[in-house]
């Protein structure tokens, strides 16, 4: 910078007689770098057009050097230069350089493995309170819905939307519930993949969305939703419980319910995270902290998405396949273990 | 970054993109253009167009199972999940491996870039694309599906998934950084980066005409910067009518009485922005920067 700055060349005592000879710093600046922006410019441009692969080890050596060379001469002509060009492509070439040396090293298999191995179980964890009173809300709508339906089982009817019943309630004697539902034949492989999978998905995504979306609203809504489907929930165990089907329904309801129920809590959770970030911003501005916290409660909707296939596969295509209660059980508590071990060890840092 | 060429930017084009700064791990503040709606968009279809055309090579085996009639709905469901997961392997694997550009957005020049200048992350790809499944395509796929099943008349869930769609639809008209949701999950934002190419100087070394110091006051780095814009640009009978122009008013704004001859036109201009360079680069170094004739300061770049 000193040299450069002093680099006016002293003018030759040979200049021509009638005309003044001009030296510009900017121009003698421009002259002694704009050979090594032009290397820069080449490999960067091959790194844009081939991947970094197509380097040799010497080019990729000199790629952050030359980078550091073009930054240091964009914060020169800054303060010397005025001329537009030269800074609109210093510019330019700065960030393109920028793109290429702290650009992803890794493929799409390193990044998908990343997300599931690490990202997804860590912002679970990080979420742990906001699962477990989201999880608590459900048992309490459980609780309240069975201890409701089961002194009077008019409340089946209020409570279960007539979609969802699918023609059960207080009129369904025991061996219709045992042979239509609970037993009910595999209804074959296109019917249940394709038609009942699909429903299913659709109908726990939309109430999932719901649950993250109200988040928004400060979470009551959120809240009253869990509350909600547990007391539906409860409904129905009530229904069997006085048909004395409790442990068959549990089991017919595990072999999926476990994974299905675990995805709508976590979508509570993410949005009960946003509606955390909401409430209390800390020293941060309310739009600051959610975008800052936002990647968390992202990453939880996606993983919820991703269970709830799962789900969708599990109740559409295998439910009816496993026909006895041990086995459904079995399932049931083999996904719970599998999730909750997931969830809990899955890419944890080693303690120290 | 100087304000001066910003303004000439506006002037000649009549348009100036929106700009963010963002601060390189070296610490040196790097100014980037925020990319259009209408160019995602464009980037979006383009994208749209080859993933459907690779999905449909996908499909290509589970035509037999469509014609017979009982495995068709199996085959649509297979057909969905098959879209589902070419779609998020194509734009993750080409940011990831594209450094941030999918083809659509490689063919209309943009980028997706950390918003805070840090590197881009590949839980930021990962995040900032799944999260178009949760913000748009399953809510779309829902709503399609119910329209095809004519489940009964529209519910509230159906509201709900309306709005749903809306609201991640308007999301990047309503923020400054024209992010949508998985923008904002990401902690990324899209920029347009246009290649631009390094001029000849024009710089001329060796002056015939002389102005003197009143004369080179007249004007600041604005006006300098649009007379550069108009000697950069091609030759043509135009360009030669404005630089004659030019030529008149300047010699008239400095008083020049001496004559031009009218072949040296471009020559004369040439010198009088050397001088004019020189004078004003001077200047601000030492401190006194002129933004424009007015004799504004400009600011510190």
């Amino acid at each position: 910078m000193s040299t450069l700055l002093a680099s006016d060349t002293p003018i030759p005592p040979a200049a021509l007689a009638a005309r003044t000879e001009l030296v510009l710093k900017s121009s003698e600046f421009r002259k002694g770098r704009e050979a090594s922006w032009h290397d820069l410019e080449a490999l960067v441009g091959r790194v844009e057009r081939k991947g970094a692969r197509a380097l040799s080890l010497d080019e990729l050596q000199r790629l952050p050097i030359l980078y550091r060379a073009a930054l240091s001469s964009l914060s020169v002509a800054r303060t010397i230069a005025l001329d537009r060009n030269l800074l609109l492509y210093l510019e330019n070439l700065a960030l393109r350089a920028f793109l290429c040396v702290y650009g992803p090293r890794v493929d799409l298999r390193d990044g998908i493995s990343t997300f599931f191995a690490r990202d997804l179980p860590a912002a679970v964890r990080a979420a742990r309170w906001h699962v477990f009173i989201a999880a608590l809300c459900l048992f309490v709508g459980i609780a309240a819905g069975f201890l409701l339906a089961v002194q009077d089982e008019s409340w089946v009817s209020t409570l279960v939307p007539s979609g969802l019943a699918g023609g059960r309630g207080p009129a369904s004697t025991r061996a219709d519930l045992y042979n239509k539902e609970i037993f009910a034949p595999w209804p074959g492989f296109a019917a249940s993949f394709g038609v009942f999978a699909n429903v299913l998905f659709s109908h726990n995504t939309a109430v999932g969305l719901l649950a993250f979306g109200l988040g928004l609203a400060a979470g009551v809504p959120t809240v009253m939703l869990m509350v909600y489907q547990g007391l539906t929930i409860g409904a129905f165990v009530a229904l069997h419980y006085n048909r004395d089907l409790t442990v068959d329904f549990l089991g017919w309801l595990s072999i999926h319910g476990v994974t299905e129920l675990t995805a709508i809590v976590l979508f509570a959770a993410a949005g009960l995270v946003v509606a955390e970030k909401l409430l209390f911003p800390g020293r941060y501005s309310r739009i600051e902290s959610l975008a800052m916290h936002g990647r968390q409660a992202g990453y939880i909707a996606v993983g919820g998405i991703l269970m709830l296939f799962v789900a969708a596969l599990l109740e559409g295509g295998c439910r009816q396949l496993v026909a006895s209660t041990p086995g459904r059980f079995a399932i049931g508590l083999a996904t719970g273990i599998l999730w909750f071990a997931y969830f809990r060890y899955a890419g944890r840092e080693p303690r120290r | 970054m100087t304000l001066a060429h910003e303004r000439t930017t506006q002037f000649l084009e009549g348009t100036r993109r929106q700009q963010r700064s963002i601060v390189t791990p070296e610490g040196v503040p790097v100014t980037v253009e925020l990319a259009d709606h209408g160019e995602r968009l464009t980037a979006f279809i383009i994208d749209f167009v080859i993933w459907t055309l690779l999905t449909l090579l996908a499909y290509l085996p589970l035509l037999f199972m469509v014609v017979r009639r009982d495995a068709a709905l199996l085959a649509m469901s297979v057909v969905l999940f098959v879209g589902f997961v070419v779609r998020n392997l194509y734009f993750i694997h080409f940011e990831l491996a594209w450094r941030g550009a999918t083809p659509g957005k490689r063919l209309v020049g943009l980028r997706v870039i950390d918003r805070r200048g840090g590197p881009l992350l590949p839980s930021a790809v990962v995040a900032r694309n799944l999260t178009r499944e949760v913000e748009c395509f399953i809510p779309l796929g829902i709503l399609l599906s119910w329209g095809a099943a004519k489940q009964g008349t529209p519910n509230w869930e159906h509201l709900f998934i309306a709005i749903w769609l809306l609201f991640f639809a308007a999301l990047p008209f309503v923020n400054r950084d024209r992010m949508r949701g998985g923008d904002l999950i990401g902690g990324t934002m899209v920029i347009a980066l246009p290649r631009r190419v390094l001029s000849g100087d024009l710089v001329e070394r060796v002056a015939q005409y002389v102005f003197s110091e009143p004369q080179l006051r007249a004007y600041g780095a604005f006006e300098l910067q649009v007379l550069e814009e108009l000697l950069r640009r091609p030759k043509s009978l135009e360009t030669t009518r404005v630089l004659d122009e030019v030529r008149d008013k300047i010699c008239h704004k400095i008083g020049w009485t001496a004559p031009v001859p009218p072949g040296d036109t471009e020559l004369f201009l040439r010198e009088f922005y050397t001088a004019q360079r020189a004078f004003l680069e001077r200047e601000q170094l030492y401190g006194k920067p002129r933004a424009d004739k007015y004799g504004g300061a400009a600011p510190a770049a």
